[in-house]
């Protein structure tokens, strides 16, 4: 590559004007030819661009945690959403279901009971009240014996 | 998307996320905290990541909006002196690995404000267009281009003043 050609290139690299091709020509001036004298100076710029990109980290990384916590946070709040669904859903079904006739049916069935409850009570007052007679039927037998 | 096939998708800019990051934090462990940071928020919203056209450009964005929000709170909080102690060892480790001109680019580059660093990373080091950069970056072109052309004209000038003393 002709000298004169690279300080033109060099120029343009320091105004932000070069292309991608043209810094490639560059490095590989500076990194792989003999260098002009007068260049030198630039020299470890660009070697050290060159280093730069050589450069790697050598710890593993990793990805371990996250995916696992949130799978099992997820699988938590569904379980509890069932749970919860199964509850009221039993609770729900096992309620006897009746119908507006039979509801009524069942509200005439209560009142009725009561009212022969009601019925039987008094009943069993005018019974009690029977054993006076039989009291009387026994002291009557004694007299007119 | 299964695991494996986001690692075949994630490791390919793998190294190029840890030098970006290595770039703006200084720090090797910092760095390497960083990309496993971005590794696991892009592992949570896998379901985007396939979404987007260029995973790849998505990834540095993200890790480059980590490093500038861990650099602010790194700063607001009393960990200079942690940081320092960082870059030393740093310097040292370059110091052996190369030679002294190229270790002096690297220290150079540290000055560099956040910004032109990273475009000076994404541009010189990983050789990205200009377009993409400008995506990358949220910019425009020609604000990349000036950022640019600024951190190189700072290097150079950096360079040549320490190779004029070196002379003299």
């Amino acid at each position: 590559m002709e000298l004169g050609k690279i300080k033109q290139l060099l120029d343009a690299y320091f105004e932000g004007n070069t292309s991608l091709a043209d810094e490639k020509i560059l490095k590989d001036y500076f990194n792989n030819e003999t260098v002009a004298e007068e260049l030198l100076q630039y020299q470890p710029i660009f070697m050290g661009l060159k280093a730069a990109k050589a450069e790697q980290s050598t710890r593993v990384f990793s990805l371990g945690e996250p995916e696992t916590k949130t799978i099992k946070g997820w699988w938590y709040s569904v379980a509890a959403a069932l749970v919860v669904a199964f509850g009221i859903g039993t609770l729900y079904f096992t309620q006897p279901q009746y119908t507006q006739e039979e509801k009524e049916a069942l509200a005439a069935f209560e009142k009725s009971k009561e009212a022969m409850l009601l019925l039987s009570e008094n009943l069993n007052k005018g019974a009690e009240r029977l054993t006076f007679v039989e009291q009387f039927e026994t002291s009557k037998d004694k007299v007119f014996e | 998307m299964e695991k494996t096939e986001f690692i075949t998708l994630v490791m390919p800019f793998k190294d190029k996320l840890y030098r970006l990051a290595k770039r703006i934090l200084v720090s090797k462990d910092e760095a390497e905290d960083a990309v496993q940071e971005v590794f696991l928020k892009l592992w949570k919203g896998k379901q985007n990541i396939a979404n987007y056209k260029n995973p790849e450009a998505f990834a540095i964005t993200m890790t480059k909006n980590y490093c500038l929000d861990r650099l602010k709170s790194k700063q607001a909080s009393n960990l200079k002196i942690v940081h320092s102690n960082y870059q030393t060892s740093e310097n040292v480790e370059k110091n052996i690995e190369a030679n002294d001109g190229v270790a002096m680019v690297f220290r150079i580059m540290e000055t560099l404000p956040e910004q032109q660093r990273i475009v000076l990373q994404l541009r010189d080091v990983e050789q990205f267009e200009f377009s993409e950069i400008a995506k990358i970056l949220e910019s425009n072109e020609t604000a990349v281009r000036v950022a640019l052309s600024r951190a190189r004209k700072t290097v150079r000038d950096a360079m040549i003043k320490n190779y004029n003393y070196g002379i003299g």
